[in-house]
C-alpha cells in the first residue's frame, strides 16, 4: 500500500530516454531523484517481503507448536485413557464373574467408573479431532498429513462410539443373567469381552500410535530449522541493504542520518531479534517437553498397556480353567515385552524417565505372585488361585504396579503440559509483530526516502 | 454408521464359521480314517503297554464298554492308584450347559448332572467327592484332552459314537437324549427342515453340526451352547439344533423359546476313558452300576432334569 502511494506520482517524471533503455543503462544514466525512487521502490518491496517470509515461519512454527499442545498430545492421551479404561473395565467385569455370588460394591464402582471415563475421553477425543479438520482449513496451517491421520483416527473414533453402547449392552445382560444363576451370563461376558478385545481395544490403540507419530513430527516441525534459517538470513540481507543505503544517502544528501531508515532499520531489528528469541525459547521448551515429558509418559503408557493386558490373560486363564492354556501363553509373551532386561518396555522406562528402579521391583513382585498363584492352580489348588488373584498377593502387587505406572504417565503428562505450553506461548503474536514490523519498515522507508526525493522538486 | 458397524461384527463372529467347522465335521463326521495322520497316530499310542487295540468288527455304541468285575476296588499296580497317589481327579467338564455341567453363577461351583458322575468317582476313589481338579473344555477340546492324557476323564454330554470310538473308549451309558430343535416362540418352522436355508447354530466339535448341514439348515459353529443362545437371542441365528437335554436347560433359561420337531437322532451318553486305562474303564462302569442300583441315578435325575426319572439306561457291555 505505501509504496504504491509513494511511487505512483514519481512514475510521470520518468524521461524517456530512461524509459527506452535497459535498466543498467537506465541505473548510469538516472539522476539522483531516479535513483532515490527506485532504492525507494526496492526498500518498500524488500520490507514487505521481509513480513511475509517472517509471519509464514511464525505461523508455520507457532501452528505446529499448537498442533502438539492443543491436539496430538491430548487426542493421545485420550486415546490412552480409553485403552486403560477399557482394558480395567474388563478385568473388573471378569473378576465379578470370577467372585461369583453377588457382585462386590467395589468391582461394579470400579466397572461404572471405567466406563464414564472412557465414554468422556471418546467425546472429548472426537470434539478434538473435529477442530483440528477446522483447524487444517486455515491458511499457513500444516496440511500435508493431518487429514488423512485425521480421518483414520476419525473412523476409530466411530468405532469406539458404536462400539462401547453394545459392549455396556452385553456387560448389563450379563449381569442380569448371573443374578438369574444362569450360565448364559458367562457367555454374554465371553461375548462382550471378545468384543472389547476384537474392536474397541484395537481402535483406542491405533488411535493412541497414529496421534503419537504425528505428535513426533509436529514436534520435529515446531524445532526444525530450514525455514526459520532462511528466515533470518533474509532478515540479515534486508538489514544490510538498509545500510547501505543510509550510508549512500549520508554521501548524497550530505545528511548525518536519516530518521525514516533508522526507524526501519529498528522496527528490523526488534522483529529479527523476536523471531530468533521466540524460536529459541520455543524450541528449547518444546524440546523440553518431549525429552522429560512425552517420551517418558508413552513408555510408562506402553508398559501399562502390556501389564494391563497380562492382568486380563490372568483372570481369562482361571475363568477359562480350560486347560488350554492360550491365555497363559499370551501373559507370558506380554511379559517379555514388559521386561525388565534390555530392549523391553520397562527399559525404555528406565532409558527416558531416568529412575525406572521402583517400577521394575513392582513388575518383579507381581511376576512372582503370579507364578505362585499358577502353580495353585496348577496344583488342583484353584479355590486359593482364585483368591490371590480377587484379594491376595496377585491382586495387590498388581495393584501398586498399576498405580506406579499410572502415576508415571501422570507426572508426566504435567511436565510436558508445562513445558509445552511455554513453548507455544513463546509464538503468541509473532506473526502478526512480523507483520506490524514490517509495515512500520515500509513506511519508514517511503517516508525518509520521500523527504530527500521533496527536497529536487 | 452403526448400522455399518453391526453388519461388520456379525460379519466377524460368523467369520469363526470356516475355521471351526473342519475339525468339528472331522470329529462327528462319518470315519476318522478319512482323516490323514490322526489315525496313525491314534494305532501308535494303542500298541503301546495294556491299551485296548481298535476292534475291526462290527460297532455298537450302545454296548461298547468293559464290563465291570464285582463293585469298584482301587487294586495296587493299577491307573485308579496313580490318580490316588496324585492325591485328585482330573475332570474334563462343561462349564457352559444349564443342568449337565455349569459354573453355578451364584456359588461359583460347578454343578449338574455330569458333575454328579464325576463326584461319585472321586467318592470311590478317595472316598470324599470333592478331590477333584475341574478342566473346563469346548467340545472341540474332548477328544484332544483324553487322548493326551490331560484329563482321567470326560463328563460332558458326550455321545458315543463308533467314530470317536475310534479314538477314545466310553463309559456305559448314563443318560439317552435325542436331536431336537430350539427356536424363538414366534419361529414359524415346526422342525429342522423347516429351517432349510438359514442359519442354525451348534458348538464346534458337536456331531450336531453335520446333521444341521445334511437337513439343508447353514451351521454355525461357536465354542460352547450357551454361546448359540446369545446369537439366538441377538437374531443372528434362526435356531439351535442338538441333543434335547442340552436344548431342555437352554430353554429354562430363556422363556421365550420352544423345542420343535421329532427326535432326529438318538444320542446315547458315556463318560469319555482313554483306551491306555482299560482297568478304569471297569472301574467306572462299576462306580456307574452303584448309582443305577442304589437309587442315585434317580435321584440326580430328578434334581437336574426333571420327575418323574424313568428308569436309568440298562448297562450293556461288549468286553
Amino acid at each position: 500500500m505505501t509504496s504504491s502511494v509513494g511511487v505512483a506520482p514519481d512514475q510521470r517524471a520518468r524521461t524517456p530516454a530512461a524509459r527506452r533503455g535497459g535498466w543498467r543503462s537506465r541505473l548510469d544514466a538516472a539522476t539522483t531523484p531516479a535513483r532515490l525512487r527506485l532504492l525507494l521502490a526496492v526498500l518498500v518491496v524488500l520490507s514487505v517481503a521481509w513480513g511475509l517470509i517472517a509471519a509464514l515461519a511464525a505461523s508455520q512454527h507457532g501452528s505446529a507448536a499448537a498442533d502438539v499442545v492443543a491436539v496430538s498430545e491430548p487426542l493421545s492421551l485420550d486415546a490412552e485413557q480409553v485403552y486403560h479404561s477399557l482394558s480395567d473395565a474388563d478385568a473388573a467385569g471378569a473378576n465379578a464373574f470370577l467372585a461369583g455370588g453377588l457382585e462386590p460394591v467395589a468391582a461394579r464402582q470400579r466397572y461404572d467408573a471405567d466406563i464414564t471415563q472412557a465414554a468422556v475421553r471418546i467425546e472429548a477425543a472426537t470434539a478434538l479431532v473435529g477442530s483440528s479438520a477446522a483447524r487444517t482449513e486455515l491458511p499457513g496451517h500444516l496440511t500435508n498429513q493431518a487429514p488423512a491421520a485425521g480421518s483414520a483416527v476419525g473412523d476409530d473414533l466411530a468405532i469406539l462410539s458404536a462400539e462401547l453402547p453394545v459392549y455396556v449392552g452385553e456387560v448389563g445382560t450379563a449381569r442380569a443373567d448371573n443374578r438369574l444363576g444362569l450360565p448364559l451370563g458367562a457367555a454374554y461376558l465371553r461375548e462382550a469381552s471378545s468384543l472389547l478385545r476384537g474392536m474397541l481395544l484395537p481402535a483406542a490403540s491405533d488411535i493412541y500410535a497414529r496421534e503419537n507419530g504425528r505428535l513426533t513430527s509436529a514436534s520435529a516441525q515446531a524445532t526444525g530449522f530450514p525455514l526459520i534459517a532462511f528466515a533470518l538470513v533474509i532478515g540479515l540481507l534486508i538489514g544490510y541493504v538498509l545500510y547501505r543505503s543510509s550510508r549512500w544517502l549520508a554521501r548524497h544528501t550530505h545528511r548525518m542520518v536519516n530518521y525514516g531508515l533508522l526507524v526501519a532499520a529498528l522496527a528490523g531489528a526488534v522483529s529479527l531479534v523476536w523471531l530468533a528469541g521466540a524460536f529459541a525459547v520455543g524450541r528449547t521448551d518444546l524440546l523440553h517437553a518431549q525429552q522429560h515429558g512425552s517420551a517418558p509418559a508413552e513408555a510408562f503408557a506402553r508398559a501399562d498397556v502390556a501389564a494391563l493386558r497380562a492382568h486380563a490373560d490372568e483372570s481369562l486363564t482361571l475363568i477359562d480353567n480350560s486347560g488350554d492354556d492360550a491365555y497363559q501363553q499370551d501373559f507370558l509373551a506380554q511379559q517379555k515385552l514388559l521386561g525388565p532386561g534390555p530392549g523391553t518396555l520397562l527399559a525404555a522406562v528406565q532409558a527416558s524417565a531416568g529412575d525406572g528402579g521402583s517400577v521394575a521391583a513392582d513388575v518383579r513382585a507381581w511376576y512372582r505372585a503370579h507364578a505362585a498363584l499358577r502353580a495353585m492352580d496348577d496344583g488342583g489348588n484353584h479355590a486359593a488361585a482364585l483368591q490371590s488373584a480377587l484379594a491376595g498377593d496377585a491382586a495387590r502387587t498388581f495393584g501398586r504396579l498399576s498405580a506406579t505406572l499410572s502415576k508415571g504417565i501422570d507426572d508426566h503428562q504435567a511436565v510436558f503440559a508445562a513445558s509445552a505450553r511455554g513453548g507455544e506461548d513463546a509464538f503468541t503474536g509473532l506473526a502478526a509483530g512480523m507483520i506490524a514490523a514490517a509495515l512500520v519498515m515500509a513506511a519508514g522507508c517511503a517516508w525518509g526516502l520521500s523527504r530527500r526525493l521533496a527536497e529536487y522538486r | 454408521m452403526s448400522r455399518r458397524l453391526g453388519t461388520a461384527r456379525r460379519t466377524w463372529l460368523r467369520g469363526l464359521l470356516p475355521v471351526l467347522a473342519v475339525p468339528a465335521l472331522v470329529l462327528g463326521g462319518v470315519a476318522a480314517a478319512a482323516v490323514p495322520g490322526r489315525p496313525n497316530a491314534v494305532r501308535e499310542g494303542s500298541a503301546a503297554g495294556a491299551a485296548r487295540p481298535v476292534s475291526a468288527a462290527a460297532c455298537h455304541p450302545k454296548a461298547s464298554s468293559l464290563s465291570p468285575s464285582g463293585p469298584p476296588v482301587v487294586t495296587s499296580g493299577s491307573f485308579m492308584a496313580r490318580i490316588r497317589d496324585r492325591g485328585f481327579l482330573i475332570a474334563g467338564v462343561d462349564q457352559n450347559t444349564y443342568h449337565f455341567g455349569f459354573l453355578n453363577p451364584v456359588n461359583g461351583r460347578l454343578e449338574g448332572f455330569d458333575i454328579d458322575l464325576i463326584r461319585a468317582v472321586a467318592s470311590a476313589l478317595f472316598g470324599d467327592p470333592d478331590k477333584v481338579e475341574y478342566k473346563a473344555i469346548s467340545d472341540a477340546q474332548r477328544i484332544p484332552a483324553i487322548v493326551s492324557g490331560a484329563v482321567d476323564i470326560v463328563a460332558h454330554t458326550m455321545t458315543i459314537t463308533c467314530a470317536r470310538l475310534q479314538q477314545v473308549d466310553f463309559s456305559s451309558v448314563y443318560f439317552d437324549a435325542a436331536q431336537r430343535v430350539l427356536v424363538l416362540k414366534n419361529s414359524a418352522a415346526r422342525s429342522l427342515a423347516g429351517l432349510r436355508g438359514q442359519e442354525v447354530c451348534a458348538t464346534a466339535g458337536s456331531d450336531s453340526l453335520a446333521r444341521i448341514a445334511a437337513a439343508g439348515a447353514v451351521p454355525v459353529a461357536v465354542p460352547y451352547w450357551t454361546d448359540c443362545l446369545v446369537l439366538l437371542q441377538q437374531g443372528n441365528v434362526a435356531g439351535i439344533s442338538t441333543d434335547d437335554s442340552i436344548l431342555a436347560g437352554l430353554a429354562q433359561q430363556d422363556p421365550w423359546t420352544k423345542l420343535i420337531g421329532p427326535p432326529l437322532t438318538d444320542e446315547p451318553y458315556g463318560l469319555g476313558l482313554s483306551r491306555q486305562h482299560p482297568d478304569f474303564v471297569r472301574f467306572v462302569n462299576a462306580v456307574l452300576q452303584q448309582l443305577r442300583a442304589d437309587g442315585q441315578w434317580s435321584a440326580s435325575y430328578a434334581r437336574w432334569v426333571g420327575t418323574p426319572a424313568p428308569a436309568p439306561p440298562p448297562a450293556q457291555y461288549g468286553g
